[in-house]
């Protein structure tokens, strides 16, 4: 049975086993199974410090979506985070040219006796309420912590107030204990999109042989969108962009592309099995468009699919050659310059490969989680090198950071949204991984992450003045023990 | 099924967070305190983003954001308990950690789940490393109650019994981090009021607070609690448990309501007549000479106003009052957005009227923003006639999310309430003499932003 079918998705350490959370060492190839330091993924910590589920990141994409009410059934804090979603969403829809009003999104906000009686029938009731009272296309009820241990069942109440029920109805299940990894995120909110808004294969009459589904993620900003649509218009076809901050519309375009192409593999997988499956849309998984050879990688691999190698291949090398001279000042100012990264695996990963690009060398690369799609960037990362790099697979856990920056000193730090601040106290000058108003990707996001970091390590003085004044709570006998010693390795099962 | 429009059966866009949320933001703006997470595992970054989206930028401290100590509950703590996860926790918490309090909140799963953290507690906790719990599982309320949980622990947990009588302390109470945007600020000038009179205020929370000045608070010589709803149990509890009484007073927002706080609390602490009123007519003259210069435009630009009042119980009434007695602009329509049950309505309006409260024309409970939108459209709608007073010009004083109705009505806005999205709050604070200064400032400098 196709994974769609399923009410609910699989979570990823299930459709993935080898997804880890805890690892450091040196980074070292994983291939096939035959690693001398493998990752592995039974791994966990004594000591852990907060971190994100599934539902931060999901609502991320539900939140953009036009025309959509969000509703969490849960606590009332679960999901508060919509509070920091929304500044995107603001943001996101008015450099769209939409209405930058607030996104919508409610709580169920489950109480005493909800808890103790069952949240079904307010679920129920909210539903016709906010139908009733917003009139939304599409509803999307959420599922937080609670629901999933006092046995709500989100899917049977969607299904039954349905016909009372104007808008579509979508269910997501986020509840944050079921997976270790935020990256399940992607899968739920895909699942719900997929099974809800998608059209029957029999609905889908011809392909447009020019268009291809690209899939972009909450992190990446409109910028970004441009440069790779830029790209794809260059070898004469055509970039749908979806899911975040996409119509219905642009879903339902998606089923009559030629191809699908991810932007960050552990992000997709899902989907674009499910699009090959249904609509029988072949598909990219590898790359991701950031650095000057990953970004010639992935649109030479668009090319080829679609029977535009050489129109492909031309226009990665007039890029990479313009992109070349322009860089060439910096390059010199950024050589030797050590770097240190840390956000989510792709991202990081294909960063540091466009670091070292530009010149510096990376003494560490911390990522959110392990899973086989971070082999080939591994790979590429320690291939022909003699640079030893520190490879650290932590959900955060700045206690690890701040111990390893400690001790590696490095010259800037990329880190992930409310991931920068240990390297900032520590006086380290930062540069935020992500930025939807910033652009990182293609050539042209290569060129202007080298012109932002070019001027923060040129500028350091706000960081220099933390350097005296900025304060962690770890002990000092911390910095002096392994920063891997809470890592607890299980040998496999 | 049920076709009547409620309003009870969600929450729209909430004003707040969970219990665990105002807790972690109390606890973790303890000084010296490291709290510890015992709850989801997303719950930690689920705060940090809030914070960034409500809490005027503000997100981390050294033990906040993603920083926290948690036990990250997972399906095998749901299923088989989480009290040896958190053991675990908390004993490499303090081993890696530096702190004088380790403080255990606890979300919605432990709780569900049944484990016995109290226990495990008391069971840890030392003189060397204190281990103190607040129980506050989202389900249990807001973000307010949270607050108040931590201030209750506080005062059965860390604050000693029979210390040393310190005549000049004062505790503050009722000014919940976080979810007032501009707390520091705002304790910072309420230490400033305190300090008029010769005392020294102990405002438990963020840069001017000491954990061993908690520790010795039951030795002040009063308690005063600026809210007519947050911290009022623990002051309570505080009178029960340590023999200190409690006055209230509204939270100063400015020249008149902070000579109220100082009438009620030299009242109280039984300062001299001629002390208060020497603090008082110092504080009004320093203050005029920083005022004078806005007079003229204050007359020739107009900028009076109607407002829109839009926010929780400590704002809602104190801005009113500002607006009314120190600026001369016009509430029309006061909304206070918390859920509240009946009684504590009643409680906040009686609060409002005994600390000597403006009366208010219009006043309502709502926190959905089409709801608001509508009584708003009741207050400004001419109804299409020549001559009538259009209550206009208008200004909007709420939080981020009031902004699209701010532009409806051609108002101008400013984001003074949780969920403050659009500005960054250091130490800026509206309470005292000179905060009222400088939320004249804001205001008028709103209305000016177009010269």
């Amino acid at each position: 049975m196709p994974l769609m079918d399923s009410k609910i998705p699989p979570i990823r350490e299930h459709r993935h086993p080898e997804t880890a959370l805890a690892h450091g060492g040196p980074m070292c190839s994983q291939k096939k199974g035959k690693s001398i330091c493998p990752i592995l993924a039974q791994a966990d910590r004594s000591f852990t410090q907060g971190s994100i589920c599934p539902l931060l990141p999901g609502l991320g994409i539900m939140l953009s979506l036009p025309d959509t009410l969000v509703l969490l059934h849960g606590a009332v804090g679960c999901g508060s985070c919509a509070h920091g979603n929304n500044v995107n969403i603001r943001v996101g829809n008015s450099v769209r040219g939409r209405p930058s009003g607030d996104a919508l999104w409610l709580s169920s906000a489950l109480d005493e006796i909800n808890v103790i009686n069952g949240g079904d029938e307010k679920l129920a009731r909210a539903l016709v309420e906010a139908d009733k009272l917003y009139h939304p296309k599409v509803i999307i009820v959420v599922s937080g912590c609670l629901p999933g241990v006092i046995g709500d069942d989100i899917d049977a109440v969607s299904a039954k107030v349905q016909d009372e029920v104007s808008a579509k109805i979508l269910s997501v299940h986020c509840e944050g204990f079921k997976s270790r990894f935020m990256a399940t995120a992607y899968d739920v909110v895909y699942h719900a999109l997929g099974r809800g808004l998608m059209p029957e294969p029999s609905e889908v009459k011809t392909k447009d042989q020019k268009r291809i589904n690209v899939m972009n993620v909450g992190s990446m900003g409109l910028g970004d969108e441009k440069e790779l649509g830029r790209l794809i218009g260059e070898i004469g076809l055509e970039a749908n962009f979806f899911p975040v901050f996409a119509h219905p519309e642009s879903l339902r375009k998606a089923a009559s592309a030629s191809l699908s192409v991810s932007i960050c593999p552990t992000h997709d997988d899902y989907f674009l099995s499910h699009l090959e499956e249904k609509y029988s849309i072949p598909y990219i998984i590898r790359h991701m468009p950031i650095g000057i050879k990953n970004t010639s990688r992935w649109l030479e691999g668009v090319g080829e699919a679609m029977g535009l190698a050489s129109e492909a291949k031309k226009v990665a090398r007039a890029e990479e050659k313009e992109l070349g001279e322009a860089l060439k000042g910096y390059k010199e100012f950024f050589k030797g310059k050590r770097a240190f990264l840390s956000a989510g695996e792709y991202r990081s990963l294909a960063t540091a490969s466009l670091l070292k690009e530009l010149g510096f060398q990376i003494v560490a690369i911390r990522s959110f989680h392990y899973d086989g799609f971070a082999d080939v960037e591994i790979e590429k990362l320690t291939k022909d090198s003699s640079e030893e790099i520190v490879f650290n697979v932590a959900n955060v856990q700045p206690f690890e950071e701040a111990n390893l920056l400690k001790r590696l000193k490095p010259d800037i730090f990329l880190g992930h949204w409310h991931g920068n601040s240990t390297a900032a106290r520590l006086g380290i000058p930062t540069q935020v991984i992500y930025n939807s108003g910033y652009g990182y990707m293609g050539y042209q996001g290569a060129f202007d992450l080298a012109r932002r970091i070019e001027r923060r390590l040129k500028h350091p003085f706000f960081y220099k003045r933390l350097e005296t004044e900025g304060r962690l709570s770890y002990r000092k006998s911390w910095y002096a023990k392994d920063p891997f010693s809470k890592i607890r390795s299980y040998e496999a099962l | 099924m049920t076709d009547l429009i409620s309003g009870e059966n969600f929450l729209e866009r909430p004003r707040w967070t969970c219990a665990l949320g105002g807790a972690l933001a109390a606890a973790g703006n303890l000084p010296d305190t490291v709290p510890i997470l015992h709850a989801g595992p997303g719950c930690a970054g689920n705060f940090a983003w809030t914070n960034n989206g409500a809490a005027g930028l503000a997100v981390t401290g050294p033990c906040l954001g993603l920083s926290v100590p948690a036990t990250n509950l997972q399906e095998s703590e749901v299923v088989f308990g989480g009290i040896e996860r958190l053991r675990e926790e908390i004993l490499e918490t303090i081993e890696i950690m530096e702190g004088g309090l380790y403080f255990i909140i606890t979300g919605c799963l432990p709780e569900v789940i049944g484990d016995d953290v109290s226990s495990l507690a008391t069971e840890l906790n030392s003189t060397k490393h204190p281990v103190v719990l607040a129980s506050t599982p989202g389900f249990k309320g807001d973000s307010y109650l949270g607050y108040g949980e931590v201030l209750k622990t506080l005062v059965k947990d860390v604050v000693r019994k029979g210390t040393k009588k310190n005549p000049k302390l004062v505790n503050v109470w009722g000014v919940p981090p976080s979810f007032d945007p501009f707390w520091r600020g705002n304790l910072l000038g309420i230490r400033e009021l305190v300090g008029l009179l010769g005392y020294e205020a102990n405002v438990l929370f963020g840069p001017e607070a000491n954990l061993n000045t908690i520790k010795s608070a039951a030795g002040a010589k009063k308690n005063i609690v600026v809210s007519g709803l947050y911290g009022q149990e623990a002051a309570e509890l505080f009178s029960e448990l340590h023999g200190v009484d409690y006055v209230e007073a509204p939270l100063p927002f400015g020249a008149a309501a902070s000579e109220r706080f100082l009438e009620i609390l030299g009242q109280a602490l039984k300062v001299p007549k001629k002390t208060l009123k020497e603090a008082v007519s110092g504080a009004r003259e320093r203050r005029y000479s920083y005022l004078e210069p806005l007079i003229d435009v204050y007359n020739d630009m107009e900028a009076q106003r109607h407002v829109l009042v839009v926010g929780d119980a400590n704002y809602a009434l104190s801005l009113a009052d500002f607006f009314s007695e120190d600026l001369g602009w016009v509430p029309e329509l006061v909304v206070v957005t918390n859920s509240l049950a009946k009684a504590e309505k009643e409680k906040l309006l009686a609060f409002h009227k005994k600390t000597g409260g403006q009366k208010i024309s219009r006043l309502i409970f709502e926190n959905r923003a089409h709801a608001i939108r509508e009584k708003a459209l009741e207050v400004w709608n001419g109804n299409g006639k020549k001559y009538y007073d259009s209550k206009t010009p208008i200004f909007v004083a709420g939080s981020s999310l009031e902004r699209s109705l701010a532009s409806e009505l051609g108002a101008g806005h400013l984001s003074l309430c949780y969920p403050v999205s659009n500005r960054a709050i250091l130490n800026r604070g509206f309470t005292g003499h000179f905060g009222g200064l400088t939320l004249m400032e804001d205001l008028v400098s709103v209305s000016v932003a177009g010269r």
